[in-house]
């Protein structure tokens, strides 16, 4: 069972992929989690959330994007670049941030370049920072003109039924990851951090009904467990720690095998591609359009919805205590300034609370830099072994 | 950070030194060459603003009572804002909020102390805050963050989504201060009707947020007076700015730093009209003669920086433009695009205008102007569309007979490092030699001023343009 | 007999410690080669040799830094963060802060009174700031690496270097000989610059008395003066044994306790 989902989280492309090309039907790539992929499968397209994973080389990435600049927009350049994207017949590039939003430019002069790597469709979805009652304006704004253009361009009408059944089947999907959110999260976990994470990026790539289906089954063939009764203090039974990780975007799944064989459980993450509030459901009840706007507008998750560390900080807490995480790794790519500086506001404040926090910075794209990596992370796990007599130090 | 650095605050220390600068200039001559042997470590950056006569001297005397202002704030009664480069003071004067704008006091630290503001920068990293984000904010940041400065009551910036790590700085600020915190976001285009729509609104919800800390409301003829004030600057600063199409530019090299720098500072109070009025006078009297503000008189090159400046030690940049006769026609930081501005021809799509006619016409007169910052206008949607960085860009060198076109920013700058290659491309296309700074500008440590000067030197002269 | 060893096997030197009964009966150290495996033989046998002893008198041995997975004969491994902590606490038993200036990487790590490690923070994935970065500017500067630190004190005008980038920094140190500055200026000023890379990172992890300094970089003096001012703090000397293999007792340390049951 787990195989399909390891199939889909290790490669560019999966057989579900090739099946739904084969069938001669459309697949737009998006950039970022504040794109309602629900509006793609609406209109009968799949949505696909862009990858760098597998990325060999970086020439076209360093052709267009300037040095000081974060591998992860460059390692998907660098693809787009080698024609691995080829089966995308759309891409929407949204402002995640300053180097994601560049993705637009840089891939746009990359197809001049490089004949047949952009794709036909190629829109740019402007997402605001904030969730003040104009910004969520603005963002249903933005969102009435995505869906105009993929009407345009794909001759299609994204009805609201449709719309309303896209966003149901998506709301089941995240009823099922947090089945699995919980498994993980137990005192003897049923999930191994690294094949929650893998199905969690599955479902940024595979179609959603085929995905909700293999989960129901995965989680229908899992054993099952008590429920545990205590919320914190659990302990695993293996003596592995329960680490928490969070920080910049990833979607290698060897960045959790790497941490959990260093001899720990990742119990919860909170990183984009992973289970980060699949709890919250888009709103049944409401408009389907306000009800996507104020979905992935006011989960204020990612440190580029400014000043609201509060909320993220709340949310880790709630993780920490459902799962009895033990020690977070926050992890940030090199110039990936949003989530290293809350990175280090994290491990203040968490630190403060007795909870062992490690900050790393690492480089997207394949891990080379394992061994360094290793080091630290082994080093932070026996750190955790011994019981310290006092925190001392003036920061 | 050294215990040292811990002994004097960082705006204290700042106000002394310029408070000290301003004055030097007050006596003969004379006295003013005895003096400097005893201020060996700002002598550069005395002498050569002395030298500039009126102006230079002005110019020290405002910015001086700008950093009085931060320093005595609280005795006033004042709160202190947090605020960006990008962000125009107007609103905050017209409220009589005092703003500490971290890149402008970054900037007076690393033209004046050999240091420069890198101690600062470096407590930032030790506090957390990665040391790939922007130095700009990272050295007055750092000060602040470290207590060596007076309370900031807020923060207040327009930057996201424009400049993620400039916004960044702030949001970290915000959380390690525990402060208030507005944030105007501006959409990727520039006017669309929704757009301008959106920025009214979001300007309004800035004034309501201004009057709940200042726990008072806004003044209506003081938001007129200073609005007022604004245009009467402008108009000065359109006059020169036409001007300095002339060849040779009648435009001393620095006087590009004196404009943007006192807009940054204080516009819309007298203090900064004062000094616009006596550089006009040297540039008219230029003018009239045909002579180049360089000075040894001649003008053998324009060059325009198409983002920021470099801010090394004693504003050797401008030393190495006026040594070797190039006259520096402006940066991204130079022009407001008032309606009115000879320049806005071809780009009237930008432009913004001052109407004091009510309070909507005043609110969405300050909310112009501040959507049309530097940055902010120009670098906030992809840089090939209309009104944005290429085009902007483009405009301005013709319109100023550009013949070479310069990049230089910072190591931090995610948003500028991620297009520049795509945009020197077409620079070069259109015909303008082009080059990139790879140093950083607030932080020589990244790459020494003899360094970034010896490429410079090597671009002029590869590309025979002397 | 409980012979016990220690075995750090680092990016730029290989050192190997043995002790019995709490005390070093002998060291060695190599400049690492090709392989770890290679290099931790290498240095072992010459700290066996010298004390008289084979592979078959060591009780335990313990394995540490880069390469410590791959040693065969370690009964055990453990990560060099704690070694360094373990082994300046021996080397002085006051520690609280160690900054660990090695070949590849430059830590700060922070103990609590019983030597346990708190926190500890490393540079991330650039050289300078390293024992890599003195060693390349000694040879540009084309004297002995052990001559570095004492150009500190000779120099009157000290260089500014870049900080961040030993790609850079090579670059400016060329342009500096060129131009006719003083071999100890600039010599100086290398130091200051690696001193304030480490600054940084002791002030992140909050320092606490008695702050100590181990690896190779550690008998730099010139580096070492320089970190005092910036942290303000003095830096304790530690002449028990040379703070290069601190590393190596750390994991003899760590080897004796595992024999003796403990830890």
């Amino acid at each position: 069972m787990m195989e399909i989902f390891q199939e889909a989280a290790s490669g560019i492309t999966n057989r579900y992929i090739t099946d739904w090309v084969n069938s001669g039907k459309k697949i737009v790539g998006y950039t970022c989690s504040f794109m309602p992929p629900e509006i793609f499968h609406a209109a009968g397209i799949l949505p696909y959330r862009i990858r760098g994973i597998n990325t060999e080389s970086m020439e076209i990435g360093d052709t267009y994007y300037g040095p000081y600049v974060c591998t992860f927009p460059k390692c998907l350049l660098q693809l787009a670049g080698e024609g691995k994207f080829n089966f995308l017949s759309g891409a929407v590039i949204s402002t995640g941030c300053d180097a994601m939003r560049r993705l637009d430019e840089c891939w746009r002069k990359t197809g001049e370049d490089y004949h047949g790597s952009i794709p036909g469709f190629f829109h740019y979805f402007d997402v605001p920072h904030k969730t003040d009652p104009h910004a969520m304006k603005w963002f249903e704004n933005e969102i009435r003109k995505l869906i105009l253009n993929v009407e345009k361009y794909y001759n299609v009408k994204i009805k609201e039924d449709s719309l309303r059944e896209s966003i149901s089947l998506y709301n089941h999907g995240r009823t099922l990851l947090w089945e699995v959110e919980k498994l993980r999260a137990h005192e003897n976990p049923g999930v191994s951090g690294t094949d929650a994470f893998s199905i969690a990026v599955s479902g940024t790539v595979m179609p959603r009904e085929a995905f909700n289906e293999q989960l129901e089954q995965l989680l229908a063939d899992l054993p099952k467990q008590k429920s545990s009764s205590k919320k914190s203090g659990k302990q695993n039974k293996n003596g592995n720690k329960r680490i928490m990780v969070a920080g910049s975007i990833n979607d290698d799944i060897e960045l959790f095998r790497l941490i959990e064989n260093a001899g720990s459980n990742v119990v919860a993450d909170n990183i984009c591609f992973g289970i980060r509030s699949e709890a919250d459901q888009v709103n049944m009840e409401d408009d389907p359009i306000s009800a996507l706007t104020k979905h992935y507008l006011s989960n204020s998750v990612c440190p580029r919805m400014f000043g609201a560390y509060k909320q993220r900080f709340d949310l880790l807490q709630t993780k920490i205590e459902r799962a009895g995480v033990e020690g977070i790794i926050l992890q940030n790519i090199r110039f990936c300034d949003l989530h290293g500086s809350e990175n280090g506001l994290f491990e203040r404040d968490f630190e403060k609370l007795g909870i062992p926090c490690l900050r790393l910075e690492r480089e997207y794209g394949p891990l080379t830099e394992t061994g360094r990596m290793k080091m630290r992370i082994e080093a932070f796990l026996e750190r955790m072994e011994v019981k310290q007599t006092d925190s001392g130090g003036k920061s | 950070m050294r215990p040292e650095v811990y002994e004097y605050n960082f705006d204290w220390m700042l106000w002394r030194t310029l408070e000290a600068a301003s004055k030097v200039g007050d006596g003969f001559d004379k006295e003013f060459k005895q003096m400097l042997p005893y201020i060996p470590y700002f002598s550069g950056i005395v002498e050569p603003f002395i030298n500039l006569g009126d102006p230079g001297s002005a110019f020290f005397k405002m910015i001086s009572e700008y950093l009085k202002n931060i320093v005595t704030a609280h005795e006033q009664g004042k709160k202190i804002v947090m605020t960006t480069f990008c962000f125009s003071p107007t609103i905050f004067y017209a409220m009589d909020i005092v703003p500490v704008t971290l890149e402008a006091l970054t900037v007076l630290a690393s033209v004046m102390w050999k240091r420069g503001a890198t101690e600062y920068m470096d407590f930032c990293v030790e506090l957390g805050f990665t040391e790939t984000s922007c130095s700009s904010q990272r050295g007055c940041l750092g000060a602040y963050l470290a207590g060596m400065g007076e309370e900031i009551d807020m923060l207040v910036i327009n930057t996201a989504g424009i400049c993620d790590t400039n916004a960044n700085a702030f949001s970290f600020a915000k959380t390690f201060l525990d402060k208030p915190f507005y944030s105007l976001n501006y959409p990727a285009s520039l006017n669309d009707p929704e757009v301008n729509q959106y920025h009214r609104d979001d300007f309004k919800a800035l004034i309501k947020f201004l009057e709940e800390q200042t726990g008072k409301k806004l003044d209506h003829d003081r938001l007129g007076k200073v609005l007022d004030e604004v245009a009467k600057q402008e108009a000065i600063v359109g006059e020169m700015e036409e001007l300095q199409r002339l060849v040779p530019s009648p435009l001393p090299v620095t006087y590009n730093f004196l404009i943007y720098g006192g807009r940054f500072f204080f516009a819309g109070m007298p203090e900064y009209t004062v000094i616009l009025e006596k550089m006009a006078t040297v540039v008219r009297k230029n003018a009239t003669q045909g002579r180049s503000g360089i000075s040894s008189g001649r003008e053998k090159l324009r060059a325009f920086m198409f983002y920021i400046d470099h801010y090394a030690l004693n504003l050797n940049l401008w030393n190495w433009f006026d040594k070797r006769e190039i006259n520096h026609i402006g940066s991204i930081l130079s022009r407001s695009f008032k309606d009115d501005s000879p320049y806005i021809k071809g780009m009237e799509d930008v432009a913004y205008n001052i109407d004091s006619t009510n309070l909507d016409t005043m609110i969405d007169s300050i909310a112009m102007i501040n959507s049309r910052m530097p940055m902010v206008r120009s670098i906030r949607g992809p840089y090939d569309r209309p009104n944005m960085w290429l085009e902007e860009s483009l405009a301005l060198a013709k319109m100023y007979k550009a013949d070479c076109l310069i990049y230089n920013g910072t190591p931090g700058c995610r948003n500028t490092w991620s297009n520049i290659k795509l945009i020197a491309r077409d620079l070069e296309k259109a015909g303008y030699p082009t080059h990139i700074m790879y140093g950083d500008a607030f932080d020589d440590r990244v790459e020494s001023w003899e360094a970034t000067a010896a490429r410079l030197d090597e671009f002029i002269n590869v590309r025979g343009l002397l | 007999m409980s012979i016990v060893a220690g075995c750090d096997v680092g990016s730029l030197t290989a050192k190997a410690v043995i002790m019995e009964k709490g005390r070093i009966i002998s060291s060695a150290l190599l400049r690492s080669k090709t392989n770890p495996q290679l290099s931790a033989e290498a240095v072992m046998q010459e700290a066996l040799s010298k004390a008289g002893l084979s592979m078959d008198d060591i009780r335990y041995c313990i394995g540490t830094g880069y390469g410590r997975k791959n040693i065969s004969f370690v009964d055990k491994d453990i990560s060099e963060i704690a070694c360094h902590g373990r082994g300046a606490r021996w080397l002085n038993p006051g520690a609280r802060t160690i900054i660990d200036i090695g070949g590849q990487d430059c830590k700060a790590v922070r103990l609590d009174k019983d030597g346990n490690v708190v926190k500890f923070v490393a540079n991330d994935k650039c050289a300078s700031g390293t024992g890599r970065f003195l060693e390349v500017m000694a040879r540009l500067l084309d004297i002995p690496i052990e001559e570095m630190g004492s150009l500190s004190s000779k120099s009157t005008a000290p260089i500014t270097l870049s900080s961040t980038c030993t790609v850079w920094a090579q670059a400016d140190i060329v342009k500096y000989i060129n131009s006719g500055h003083k071999i100890e200026d600039i010599g100086a000023g290398v130091n200051s610059a690696m001193a304030k890379r480490a600054a940084i990172l002791a002030n992140s992890v909050g320092i606490e008395q008695d702050v100590c300094m181990t690896g190779g970089v550690a008998k730099n003096e010139g580096v070492v003066q320089d970190l005092e001012k910036l942290l303000g703090k003095n830096i304790k000397k530690m002449r028990k044994a040379d703070p290069q293999i601190a590393g190596a007792i750390g994991a003899a340390i760590f080897a004796m306790e595992s024999l003796n049951g403990r830890s």
